[in-house]
């Protein structure tokens, strides 16, 4: 059997004592929700913190909150409660859509909106989503807080911005504008518990339902070390009347835009492919979306 | 239509509430006091010498009670076949692949045990490792065991008719080659054991195994302890399907270290473990040639079959003959031949899976046979009908289909599926495909030569004469051979389903070969079934010399002694029960004699009412060389048809429907048969859309967990329509015969089969990715 390392253990109820830890602490510290990304590689010997910090118990970081034209998600929502806001189907559905294919039921009920995000897997399936949205991160440190685009979050695979001595707060999210879509696929080898062989989010906004293009984002995961924008292809969107023959075209693009590698999940030629063949279709379904189909 | 009271019908499972409350412990549960924890040292290399093993500071960390390698343990040999016993307890001169055992060590907790075996110092001389059967073939490798020649483990030639000749009576000739990956196990519960040596030289194992028979024998032979001081209990197991079949080195290390220490020891494998330790489906590379007439008569099958078998032994010889021996039936072909060749790698140890040795012979032919069809124009479904074997049919190799129902499970999944208004019709990137296959219902013989029963079982009355012990070695596995059983002593007894108590899984309570080759229903049902009759004899003689009736114008049902005769005035024998049977609750009532009372009479005659049944196959099919694999009392069989439908932009298969008819002979319990059938299609849709051990470049296995080695979750299974076909089978209790492996058979091929139906393209190689399909396309979109 599989076992665990030593470790102290905290489960501070306030953000304050939360933050007052790990600046104690520093990089000898861990914070952990869920537990299905630290626990796993602990067992497995690949990380061993001499403590961990519990955020599971802090009550303000497991709402949604929205106001002023934004939702504001707290870090700690677990991936099943997530998909039960009837604000986010409603406003934010492709995040609903990429909550949904998260893992098992099992493993969304202990995973959290913010460990998916911060532990900076390739292939997580929150990410690509909340990029197509052009979500903002809150940091908060024991002395300031700032805010960071999603954007310029992720640096690599498990690496990202973050201080050791910050915690991720909230997700804040701008309500999207009218005539918007999106669509998010993940393709893997079974229906459930998978890890992407390749996925992809794209969002569009018209500028009215039968107009152009006005903003595009393709957010392509599985295929780089972080998820990536397609830029090229994302360009030539712009500005252009959405048809089937645009998004074949762009479609391509996607697919120069990435450098897939062969692994254990899949070979670079058929995910380079797949980019092509799951941009296509998201685009397609975000189309239908933005013009209210 | 013969009437029953318990059995063909769908009583919940004997060990439902247990394990729906938590309440079923596994071995992992168990403790004792005093206990010991072990673990194991295993090798990090695929193939090195071992120059120096140092246990030096192991041996002085604190808490440490043991540790031991190849110099202390037990230099002989074992295996599963006697032929090729080749394992031994701890690497002696060299490892073989990564995960080969060097040493173990006891301590007071798992920590300190983890921590000793980090402490342990090996030396080795690494040596070039194999990965695959090719490489390990080459003129100059070197050889992984000294005996195998060529790294030749064993070879198989056999032919039945002349096919060279056939051939050449033949319209239509074809060659395809297929190929599987070696498969994992992935049973829920990892290995476990607990061994427990005591001062009077008594040896007790807790272990989650299929065949506590086996163990104990190999636990006898090469830890010098005499068998009749072994005993191996089996407490509840979390799935086997086949690689749980045989004694291993965690088994024996937990023993050998509880003789020295004293102590009881515990050994469970992590997930990782399981995966090196393997024993599961080995890689098969067939090579078939099928010749038919152009009427659709199928004249003569060549085989050609390399198995990937690792690095040791294990089941593989019987793998390498069920390879071939499992092909020509259900279907009448009078020429078969068949060479095999299972070659040693630097990998785990492949062995038996469900369906052992037949399942990836069986998809590279129902393909094949499929093309064939096509090449002459005929439905696939009409083809097989045309060749199909039936009731009595004996096959070109000698196997007996002493019962057969493959044309009515062939019809059966014809109608249920809708077959006629789908074949053909379907819009392109949907399909339908059909196969059917058979498989053995028991081993005739036993794994090792002798003349020993195959089952016993003993039925104890109880004193108040309202509860049957049932006493089995059988191993209850989570195939549901406990209820099954319990079934078969209640109906044989004539008494209620709840009144008989099952204890089996103990080789304390008797011989039972275990839960491998489908045989328990078949084989410890027998045995059941005439202890559960001797019971009765004994009960209703006791009654006859009491009532003064013979015993034929009696008789026990539902748990009331019917009088064939009419009435019969029992007042006595009540009042004298009721006397007896004072200060308890549960007094007889009502116009009808009741067993209970009944056998508390034979009680009061006897002292001791205890009835015994055992059950060994009489002479069996043919005398050539490998005759005994393959050969059964009985064959159950299948047919299925699944609809699939294939997305053409990414390749990825979507398994729409599936449906599914297998013979078994007659259903003891209706609801088990169709988990069974269930079970198989799901374990058959795994291995055909996904399961594949990976290797890294230095032979270690790269996907060893269930995450990355995918089985299928609920969300991938079909809806599957499940039929029952009961063609009473004259060699199984009450006309039973297997569901267990055989229904596993026909899935791979249904599917490929329906893959290339509904796009056009024929894979040869196992898993179907969605990767590989939709290379595939992009080949023939080039073409």
């Amino acid at each position: 059997m599989l076992l665990l390392p030593k470790f102290d253990y905290y489960e501070p109820r306030e953000m304050s004592e939360a933050l007052k830890l790990m600046s104690k602490m520093k990089t000898s510290a861990k914070i952990i929700a869920g537990g299905t990304d630290v626990l796993v590689n602990m067992k497995k010997g690949l990380i061993s913190p001499k403590s961990l910090v519990n955020v599971a118990r802090i009550s303000e970081l497991s709402d949604v909150e929205p106001s002023n034209g934004t939702i504001s998600i707290g870090s700690g929502l677990i991936v099943e409660k997530l998909t039960e806001f009837d604000i986010i189907k409603k406003k934010l559905p492709i995040l609903f859509k990429a909550a949904r294919v998260l893992g098992s039921p099992l493993v969304r009920n202990r995973a959290t909106i913010g460990g998916n995000i911060v532990t900076a897997r390739p292939a997580a399936d929150l990410p690509p989503a909340l990029l197509a949205v052009d979500a903002k991160l809150k940091l908060v440190g024991a002395k300031s807080s700032r805010e960071v685009s999603l954007d310029k979050f992720f640096i690599g695979p498990g690496q990202t911005v973050i201080k050791p001595t910050e915690i991720l707060s909230r997700i804040i999210i701008k309500e999207l504008p009218p005539f918007t879509g999106g669509d998010y696929i993940k393709l893997g080898h079974r229906n459930a518990l998978e890890i992407a062989i390749v996925a992809v989010a794209s969002r569009i906004t018209l500028d009215s339902p039968d107009g152009v293009i006005k903003e595009a984002r393709i957010i392509l995961s599985a295929v780089a070390p972080k998820a990536i924008h397609a830029v090229s292809a994302e360009k030539a969107l712009k500005g252009e009347k959405p048809t089937a023959k645009l998004f074949e075209k762009v479609a391509k693009l996607a697919a120069g835009d990435c450098a897939p590698i062969t692994d254990i999940r899949g070979g670079a030629e058929y995910r380079r492919a797949m980019v092509a063949a799951l941009t296509k279709k998201t685009l397609m379904n975000a189309l239908n979306e933005a013009k209210g189909k | 239509m013969k009437e029953f009271n318990v059995i063909n019908s769908r009583v919940p499972r004997v060990d439902a509430r247990a394990k729906v409350t938590g309440d079923a412990r596994y071995t992992a549960d168990l403790s004792m006091p005093n206990m010991l924890y072990g673990a194991l040292l295993q090798s990090p290399h695929a193939h090195a010498k071992i120059l120096n093993i140092d246990t030096s500071a192991a041996k002085k960390l604190i808490g440490v009670k043991e540790v031991v390698t190849a110099k202390e343990a037990s230099p002989i040999k074992f295996g599963l076949s006697p032929a090729r016993y080749d394992e031994m307890m701890f690497c002696m001169e060299k490892v073989r692949y990564v995960g080969d055992e060097i040493a173990a060590v006891a301590a007071v907790d798992p920590d300190t045990a983890m921590e000793a075996i980090s402490l342990i110092k090996v030396d080795y001389e690494e040596l070039p490792a194999y990965f695959n059967i090719f490489d390990a073939m080459k003129e100059g490798a070197m050889l992984i065991h000294d005996d195998y020649p060529g790294n030749i483990n064993a070879e198989v030639h056999q032919e039945f008719g002349n096919v060279e000749e056939a051939f050449k009576q033949c319209d239509y000739i074809r060659t395809d080659k297929f190929v599987n990956k070696k498969q994992d196990g992935a049973f829920i519960e990892p290995q476990a054991c607990l061994a427990n040596y005591d001062m009077d030289g008594n040896l007790i194992l807790y272990s989650s195994t299929q065949a506590p028979h086996y163990v104990q024998r190999i636990l006898s032979m090469v830890l010098n302890v005499p068998i009749g001081k072994v005993r191996v209990v089996k407490p509840y197991v979390g799935g086997g399907f086949g690689p749980k079949a045989s004694a291993s080195t965690l088994e024996l290390t937990a023993c050998f270290l509880s003789m020295k220490t004293g102590r009881p020891v515990k050994m469970v494998f992590n997930r990782e473990q399981v995966f090196m330790h393997s024993r599961a489906r080995h890689q098969f590379f067939h090579e078939l040639t099928t010749g038919v007439k152009k009427d659709g008569t199928l004249v003569a099958l060549k085989n050609t079959c390399y198995l990937d078998g690792g690095a040791y032994s294990s089941f593989g010889i019987a793998t390498i003959y069920y390879a071939g021996s499992l092909l020509g039936a259900p279907y009448k072909l009078p020429n078969m031949k068949y060479d095999g060749y299972r070659v040693c790698t630097n990998t785990p140890t492949c062995g038996a899976q469900r369906g052992h040795g037949g399942v990836a012979a069986r998809a590279a032919w129902e393909q094949q046979l499929d093309i064939i069809a096509e090449e002459l124009k005929m439905d696939p479904v009409e083809f097989r009908l045309k060749n199909i074997m039936q009731r009595g049919d004996v096959t070109c190799n000698d196997f007996n289909m002493s019962s057969l129902g493959m044309k009515e499970c062939l019809e059966a999944v014809r109608d249920g599926s809708e077959w006629g208004k789908k074949k053909g019709k379907l819009p392109k990137g949907k399909g339908i495909g059909v196969a059917c296959g058979f498989f053995v219902s028991g081993a005739g013989y036993p794994i090792y030569r002798s003349d020993t029963f195959h089952s016993t079982a003993m039925i104890k009355l109880s004193e108040d004469g309202g509860t049957a012990d049932l006493y089995t070695a059988s191993a209850e596995i989570g195939q549901g051979s406990d209820t099954i059983l319990s079934m078969i002593a209640a109906e044989a007894m004539g008494i209620r389903y709840e009144n008989v108590k099952i204890h089996s899984g103990d080789t304390d309570f008797g011989v039972d070969l275990g839960a491998y080759s489908s045989r328990q229903t078949l084989m410890s049902g027998h045995a059941v079934k005439m202890a559960g009759e001797d019971v009765k004899r004994q009960v209703l003689g006791v009654l006859s010399n009491t009532l003064k009736i013979p015993i034929e114008d009696m008789d026990i049902k539902d748990g009331f002694i019917i009088f064939k005769k009419g009435n019969v005035d029992f007042s006595g024998l009540r009042s004298y029960y009721i006397k007896e049977h004072r200060g308890w609750t549960d007094q007889p009532a009502g116009d009808k004699l009741t067993f209970k009372e009944a056998a508390r009479i034979a009680y009061l005659e006897k002292g001791v009412v205890v009835g015994g049944g055992a059950y060994k196959p009489g002479e069996l099919g043919g005398k050539y060389k490998g005759a005994t694999v393959g050969t059964s009392p009985a064959y159950g069989c299948s047919a299925q048809v699944v609809e699939v439908t294939v997305d053409m932009e990414t390749g990825k298969i979507t398994v729409d429907n599936m449906t599914d008819a297998h013979d078994c002979g007659f259903a003891i319990n209706r609801t088990n048969v169709e988990g069974q059938m269930q079970g198989s299609l799901s374990m058959g849709l795994g291995e055909a859309l996904f399961e594949e051990v990976k290797f890294d470049p230095n032979g270690k296995v790269a996907n060893a967990t269930l995450g990355e080695y995918r089985i299928p979750t609920a969300l991938d299974m079909p809806n599957v329509k499940t039929i029952i076909v009961e063609s009473d089978e004259p060699n199984g209790p009450f006309g039973a015969k297997e569901v267990g492996e055989g229904a596993i058979m026909p899935t791979i091929p249904a599917i490929l089969n329906a893959v290339y139906d509904a796009v056009g393209v024929r894979i040869n190689e196992l898993p179907i990715t969605s990767e590989r399909i939709f290379m595939a396309l992009k080949d023939k979109e080039k073409k």
